[in-house]
């Protein structure tokens, strides 16, 4: 059992890839809004990668273990300690019953952080999954976030602790955070809604090449970007309504930039899954976890196109990426 | 199957079907590499359409492929979920195109759709403290709220002569729901009657708060908010809960979201404030009984030709509302 003496600013349980097959009732998928980081956590301690874990936005977590587990800290740095010693960031450790692990604020890059304990958490799952989903109140710890003297249960671990700790992902496998003010490059490709349709290639062209700034107004929902001055190669929605970002309903893929207005607005895993606005490019799924490190408010984003193909391809080798065979000793 | 053009440039078509036999044509949309989106006959507002949506919904769910994750309908498209390293995407528009192509015509279809009959309390408190929260906190001048209400907007936009009349066309038809979304459970119904067709134009600005179980139009769509949430629609009646996340009641007891795409719903009783308290409290209780026909079925064909009688109706009324319309301020 962990014993959560402070939830910090936005603490969950995701576990990955969440509650699929759900869209056509209007359920988002939720999961780990850094999925690269939140299954790196989970292998380092031996789960499955998928297993259930914490999502840690901001900071602020004070969690106490009462029993004897390995656990792994992945993503943004919250100079996280282990009864006061510091704990590095992609690495797994030993935690002995009264033990306490405190997360601090951020301290640079990065938004959210990752906590997998041997084990997993073994709250029930809500319609096939353990992942929090905040819009639905469904999922985790009573479709809520944590708050102090939850008290969640932990699965048996699959493997002896003494296999997993002091173990470290390859340097190289372990991401540099774009800071406050830089851009984060995310591969894309055009959406359902582009050119020469619904925008121009001129459109297409600017939100290809703009670096676009995060709005604070940003959450596991949808991340706003700045409002734009389309070109349009419609002057109105049609049977959509008035304006020429209007479409009848339709459903929408999880990673779409969505316009609205003149706003697109990122899709993110626990977003609308459906609706009447066009959408211009979809976010790769490898590409999806950079979301989870943008800061609101702070984060700029280049959006690189890529090709259907490429998309897979990415995917394939971040799949690849994360396994055993990508850690070492320490 | 016919044969369907390369992809253009900039790869966002996939694949075209023109149409064929009175078939209409296809569009396969490049929706990233989990999703490709499926769009049918031409961006009008054709509620029929609804009807092959389904079909092939249904149709896909039975011979469903390996890599197949979900089918997700709406009005007039499909949103295909799939694992593109197992279903290649090349090899799901093949698929996808042949359940169309096999689908029967058009006129033989008979789609599942289940009869939910819901209470309904028309000019609510819970309705009315929403529209007064506007009023106070976002828009006092909002030409869509006279006396407290939408509904008056609602009767005066479509030519009726009072609310009452608005809340009588509501009641006296069907409403198909051709997909969930936005949020759980969230229905997007069509009025089934033409000649009860009403349409009326969004909030502007948006409202901030909706209380579950408020009931809304905008467009020609009706809609039912499963959770308390932001809003565009006018909002006019209040309902028992759609979505139950705790699964409180038997009709949760296999989802905690009550509707399903191809539903029919059906306004009634009409209940007092008082009454639907207290079915929504029997709701949590566990001993409010829905109603819920199980096993009905739609049949296209009979349809169609109850929209052939009842044609010059329908467009008498369309052409009253367009007129009254004219002479009613937009949001």
């Amino acid at each position: 059992m962990l014993e959560v003496r402070n939830g910090g600013f936005e603490t969950t349980v995701q576990d990955y890839p969440g509650r699929i097959g759900m869209l056509s009732l209007g359920f988002a998928p939720a999961g780990p809004m850094d999925d690269y980081a939140f299954r790196f956590a989970n292998v380092l301690v031996g789960n499955p990668p998928g297993a259930a874990g914490l999502e840690i936005t901001a900071g602020g977590l004070v969690v106490a273990f009462h029993d004897e587990r390995a656990f792994a800290v992945c993503g943004a740095d919250m100079a996280a300690r282990l009864n006061g010693q510091p704990v590095e960031l992609w690495r797994s450790y030993r935690a002995r019953p009264g033990d306490v692990l405190e997360f601090d604020y951020l301290q640079g890059a990065g938004f959210r952080t990752y906590l997998a304990v041997s084990g997993g958490i073994d709250v029930p799952p809500v319609l096939g999954s353990r992942a929090t989903y905040l819009p639905g109140s469904v999922g985790g710890l009573d479709g809520r976030k944590l708050q102090a003297g939850d008290r969640l249960p932990l699965g048996e671990p699959r493997v002896d602790l003494g296999q997993v700790i002091d173990r470290r992902v390859r340097a190289d496998l372990i991401p540099d955070y774009a800071g406050y003010n830089e851009v984060w490059e995310v591969e894309a490709t055009r959406g359902p809604q582009a050119d020469p349709d619904y925008m121009t290639r001129e459109d297409m062209d600017a939100f290809f090449s703009h670096h676009w700034k995060l709005d604070a107004a940003s959450n596991r929902t949808g991340y706003r970007l700045d409002i734009y001055k389309w070109q349009w190669a419609r002057t109105s929605g049609g049977a959509g309504g008035g304006h020429p970002s209007n479409i009848i309903d339709n459903g929408y893929p999880v990673g779409a930039v969505n316009v609205c207005g003149d706003q697109p607005i990122i899709l993110c895993i626990d977003g609308p899954t459906l609706g009447g606005f066009i959408c211009n490019a979809v976010v790769a799924k490898a590409a999806m976890w950079k979301l989870g490190q943008m800061v609101p408010g702070w984060s700029y984003i280049h959006f690189k196109e890529v090709s259907l193909e490429e998309a897979i391809d990415l995917l394939a080798g971040q799949d690849t990426a994360i396994s055993e065979e990508n850690l070492e000793r320490s | 199957m016919t044969e369907h053009t390369a992809a253009q440039p900039s790869g966002v078509i996939l694949a075209t079907f023109p149409e064929h036999n009175g078939r209409p044509g296809v569009v396969y949309r490049n929706a990233g590499d989990s999703f490709l989106l499926v769009e049918f006959g031409d961006m009008v507002f054709d509620l029929t359409m609804s009807f092959r949506v389904l079909g092939l919904d249904d149709a896909i769910k039975r011979h469903r492929p390996e890599g197949l994750i979900e089918v997700i309908p709406a009005l007039r498209s499909v949103l295909i979920n799939y694992d593109s390293r197992v279903l290649p995407a090349k090899r799901l528009i093949e698929f996808v195109q042949a359940q169309y192509e096999e689908l029967p015509p058009f006129h033989d279809l008979v789609v599942p759709s289940r009869i939910v009959e819901l209470p309904i309390a028309f000019d609510d408190k819970w309705t009315r403290e929403a529209i007064a929260r506007y009023v106070q906190y976002q828009r006092a001048d909002a030409p869509n709220i006279i006396n407290g209400t939408n509904s008056e907007y609602a009767a005066m936009y479509n030519g009726l002569r009072d609310k009452e009349e608005f809340f009588e066309y509501i009641m006296a038809t069907d409403w198909w729901n051709a997909a969930l979304g936005f949020f759980p459970g969230l229905p997007f119904a069509y009025p089934l009657d033409p000649r009860r067709a009403v349409v009326i134009p969004k909030y502007n600005p948006t409202r901030h708060w909706t209380p579950a179980g408020t009931i809304g139009i905008a467009g020609p769509c009706l809609a039912i908010y499963p959770v308390e949430s932001a809003g565009g629609y006018q909002i006019f009646a209040h309902t028992v809960p759609i979505y139950d996340p705790q699964q409180r009641n038997p009709a949760f007891r296999e989802s905690p979201v009550l509707l399903r795409p191809g539903d029919r719903l059906r306004f009634r009783p009409r209940v007092t404030d008082e009454e639907l308290e207290a079915m929504i409290q029997a709701v949590y209780d566990g001993t409010y009984q829905y109603v819920i026909d199980e096993t009905a079925t739609f049949d296209v064909g009979e349809y169609l030709r109850f929209l052939d009688s009842v044609r010059e109706e329908a467009e008498a009324f369309r052409r009253h509302q367009a007129e009254a319309a004219t002479r009613v301020p937009i949001p």
